[in-house]
């Protein structure tokens, strides 16, 4: 079957890599970059060989009947995006930490094993299953800063970990409360959508999953973590982290609320626009006020997946496909500038912004990357980015105007980051910090495949809104239909 | 039937060997002693699981049921896992005839359905733990064995005079003393808990613990966190089938339970030597137990069994790591461990992940059922207690665990002694793959706490 290859071949990856240490440096860097190839090419095979129907691909295993858990995974659009969105930076991230030195076949192992683990949940439709890998992911990221950060890492990687396991309780006690009380016991989401939950308790479950998936997005106030972790994260960590693991936050929030808690629904949404309306704005003015480039960046994570929870909780065609786009917008967008941030820092060994400059005269090639991905940012047409906020707008006028001025609002003050940071980084004169290396080969090649997808999606949204259209429709029809 | 062995085989066969231990210990080189107890472990253990399948037989003393033949074959698995890593050292050539008592006594308490065989069993356990933990004459073991002594003597009182009142006001000294009612019965009851709470380490009975675990002979303190612990549980499992009077049994449990897991947890979080850190984190997870029992739902005795066994594997690895990396294990000398000695480091981080609850280890599902158990039976305030417990207990697995990995100054030269890499390798092995494919010991503990 090809569904578990997309999580096993990673996994397996990390082990191989962590035995071929033994051989030299790049051994275990060339496996994991071999194993998430093959596992790009079975996601590819996976899609073509599917069916006209919303899923490409299914695979079943009763993994232990005695306590009702089925490895259910299903793969749609918006799964097969975001994994092969992961699996990309996946390879990325190996690539940009080719020149780190320590324990390189632990790291590459760790690489492989986040990408594998948040595969996991991108797939799974049973939901302990699910709380599974949910989990797992945090042993190897948390590995992953602490070990390879920079700074005050061990920290901020304990940070990562507490936030996010405490948040993991609340999806924990959720599945385990369905899983106690369903009758015969079942973990499988699309037995669970069909079984009728009482409303009050749909509103302790959603909670529940909805605590989990919002610190790990994150939104504001439950975004402390996240600076933190993605300033001392190592390139490749920032990567993984702003690409794939935030995104497993927002995933989780399109997808099961509406398919497991429809009638909870409508009662949080409101709750989830007004976090996400504040969020955005409180993480961008924040965001204007940052010196650490890295944290710039990390503040408007924060507020772009603060505009996708607004989206999602908007719960109209035009927001959710806003929201889906987004996310794997931005997935391109801040990867990208994480990675641009981090060959700088090598280089000149700092990232704040009054010691940087003058990129455009000494370093053209990154001036122009760098162009390209503020522009990204701050969702200039073009720009995958720019059709994700757009349509998110759109659709919460359907709402109400008001969500709709402040994502206006935020969009606005998108602008003045990024133009700061902009400004800052590539245009004047830099005193202490010239950068007087342009982009390496191994830098060049992440970056343009990164570009390829911000300008594709940009230009031909079509094809990810094909993609992503079941999705949004199974998100949004059970929500039309409880509504009166 | 020739594949079934005779009830009491395994009790017999320790007894055996416990004496052939005694009498190797003090003329034959320390490895006779130690090769007679493993035969005779590896004979009960043999002799348990050869019963598995065979009918109830019921007794006044002890009971021949399921659950006597898991434990029995679980304590017999903890003891050899410690026996591989004790150091019978020419001043400690007892050690192994002292081990194999005290799971003669872990094994007693498996069936143990009346007030003798309950008493006789703990007080086997505990009075040859205190032997083991002095033996090395150390300031730390002394004290350890000192505090176990004294507090086990009040626990082993407490526990009299419980069985003296429920006597007094049933004339019964079987364990269904405890399901009558009345004043006397209930303050046996509350009694009986304090001394149950000595045996488990339950705050506030729970002192000697910590010490015992750092100041104590790694094996020893092992075998106390584990096989004596899986005795307990049982008897408490017995206890609770019995019906005590409630609301004092459960509200008394939930409380010591409760106590325990924040307490426990929140002192852990304070500690930087592993083995000590292992102490009061095994103070939290005698918590966790007691929660489920504590609750009352259908699943308690597998759901408590399932979790203990888990725990003992993660336990018995960890201490037999820690016993490697010499024995103040503080955490900032653990940097490096899994470059310099990857089984060791590597069983270390598996048993720290397990312990934590984190997935593809059996801690996972530990974990499932303890919060399940909760859930189902509603129990609010424990969930939030246990929630709260199992964060804090991320942040300190994690910290040994990040340590552990860290790269640090290179060890001195080891041979790691075949016995320790035979347990380091089987328990992280029986870690990770109950956590992949729990099916064969859920089934197993299923199998045997459900006759029929």
């Amino acid at each position: 079957m090809i569904l578990p290859a997309l999580v096993l071949l990673p996994l397996l990856g990390g082990f191989i890599a962590l035995v071929v240490g033994r051989l030299g440096d790049d051994a275990p860097r060339w496996v994991a970059i071999l194993s998430l190839t093959l596992a790009l090419v079975a996601l590819a095979e996976a899609i073509v060989g599917g069916g006209s129907g919303r899923w490409y691909a299914e695979y079943r295993y009763d993994w232990a009947p005695a306590l009702g858990v089925s490895v259910i995974f299903a793969l749609d659009g918006l799964s097969a995006s975001l994994l092969a969105v992961s699996l990309g930076l996946g390879i990325v991230s190996v690539v940009v930490s080719w020149n780190t030195t320590s324990n390189v076949p632990l790291l590459n192992a760790t690489l492989c094993w986040t990408v594998a683990a948040s595969n996991g949940v991108f797939l799974s439709f049973d939901i302990l299953v699910l709380a599974f890998f949910w989990e797992l992911m945090l042993v190897p990221s948390f590995l992953l800063i602490s070990l390879w950060g920079h700074g005050d890492r061990e920290a901020a990687a304990m940070k990562f970990l507490v936030f996010n396991a405490i948040a993991g309780l609340g999806l924990l006690a959720s599945v385990f409360y369905i899983g106690a009380t369903a009758n015969p016991v079942t973990f499988d989401a699309f037995s669970i959508s069909a079984m009728h939950i009482p409303r009050t308790v749909q509103v302790w479950l959603l909670l529940g999953f909805a605590l989990a998936f919002m610190v790990k997005l994150p939104v504001p106030p439950l975004h402390a973590w996240l600076p933190d972790a993605h300033t001392q994260a190592p390139t490749a960590g920032s990567i993984l982290l702003a690409g794939v693991l935030l995104k497993t936050g927002a995933y989780g929030l399109f997808r099961f609320p509406a398919m497991l808690f429809p009638e909870a629904v409508p009662v949080l949404a409101p709750y989830g626009l007004v976090l996400g309306g504040f969020g955005t704005i409180y993480a961008a003015l924040i965001a204007c006020g940052q010196t650490d480039a890295k944290r710039l960046v990390a503040y408007t994570s924060v507020a772009h997946m603060s505009v996708v929870l607004m989206g999602i909780s908007g719960g109209v065609d035009f927001s959710m496909m806003g929201a889906g786009i987004i996310m794997v917008a931005h997935a391109f967008s801040a990867s990208a500038l994480f990675l641009l941030l981090g060959a700088i820092y090598d280089r000149v060994g700092t990232r704040d912004l009054r010691e940087l400059g003058g990129l455009q005269r000494s370093a053209p090639r990154f001036a122009v990357a760098f162009a390209l991905f503020f522009s990204a940012t701050l969702a200039m047409p073009g720009t995958s980015n720019f059709l994700g906020e757009a349509l998110v707008i759109t659709g919460m006028f359907q709402v109400s105007w008001i969500y709709a001025a402040i994502t206006l609002v935020s969009l606005v003050v998108s602008v003045v980051y990024a133009t700061r940071l902009f400004k800052h980084v590539v245009f004047g004169t830099s005193r202490k910090a010239e950068v007087k290396e342009d982009l390496r080969p191994a830098e060049l090649g992440p970056v343009i495949v990164l570009a390829t997808g911000t300008l594709l999606f940009g230009l031909l949204p079509q094809i990810l809104m094909v993609a992503l259209e079941p999705a949004v429709d199974a998100a949004v029809l059970p929500l039309a239909a409880g509504a009166p | 039937m020739m594949a079934t062995s005779v009830p009491g085989l395994p009790l017999i066969l320790l007894g055996l060997g416990a004496v052939v231990a005694m009498l190797l210990a003090p003329r034959a080189r320390p490895g006779a002693a130690r090769a007679a107890a493993a035969l005779s472990l590896a004979a009960a253990l043999v002799a348990a699981i050869l019963r598995f399948h065979a009918s109830v037989v019921p007794g006044n003393m002890l009971v021949d049921d399921g659950m006597n033949r898991l434990g029995q074959a679980l304590v017999c698995l903890t003891a050899l896992g410690a026996l591989a890593f004790l150091r019978p050292g020419a001043a400690a050539r007892e050690a192994p005839a002292l081990l194999l008592l005290a799971a003669l006594g872990a094994v007693l308490l498996c069936g143990a359905v009346h007030a003798a065989t309950l008493f006789l069993g703990l007080e086997l356990v505990t009075l040859s733990l205190v032997a083991m933990f002095v033996l090395p004459m150390s300031r730390p073991a002394l004290e350890a064995g000192y505090k176990l002594l004294i507090l086990g003597g009040i626990g082993a009182a407490t526990l009299l005079l419980a069985v003296a009142l429920s006597y007094a006001a049933t004339g019964v000294l079987s364990l269904d003393a405890w399901s009558g009612r009345g004043p006397l019965v209930s303050l046996g009851t509350a009694l009986l808990l304090a001394g149950l709470a000595f045996k488990l380490a339950l705050v506030p009975f729970h002192m000697w613990t910590p010490d015992a675990f750092s100041g104590a002979p790694a094996a020893a303190a092992a075998f106390a966190g584990t096989g004596s612990k899986i005795g307990v549980t049982i008897l408490l499992l017995r206890l609770d089938a019995a019906g005590p009077p409630e609301p004092l049994w459960s509200v008394g449990l939930a409380l010591l339970a409760g106590a325990s897991i924040l307490l426990g947890n929140l002192q852990a979080l304070r500690q930087t030597s592993v083995t000590r850190m292992l102490g009061y984190s095994s103070i939290a997870h005698s918590g966790y137990i007691i929660a489920i029992v504590a609750a009352g739902s259908a699943l308690v005795p597998e759901a408590a069994l399932f979790y203990l066994s888990g725990y003992a594997l993660a336990l018995i690895a960890a201490m037999c790591a820690a016993a490697d990396t010499g024995r103040d294990s503080h955490l900032g000398n653990l940097r490096g461990l899994v470059w310099s000695r990857p089984l060791v480091g590597g069983a270390l981080a598996v048993s720290l992940l397990s312990l934590a609850g984190l997935p593809a280890s059996v801690g996972f599902f530990g974990k499932f059922y303890l919060f399940t158990a909760l859930i189902s039976r509603e129990a609010w305030g424990l969930l939030i207690v246990a929630a709260v417990g199992s964060a804090l207990g991320l942040y300190f697995y994690a910290r040994f665990a990040a340590a552990v990995f860290r790269q640090g100054p290179d060890w001195p030269p080891h041979e790691l002694c075949w016995t320790d890499a035979a347990v380091l390798l089987l328990c992280s092995l029986i870690i990770l793959g109950t956590g992949l494919f729990p099916t064969s010991l859920l089934d197993l503990v299923r199998m045997s706490v459900n006759p029929g």
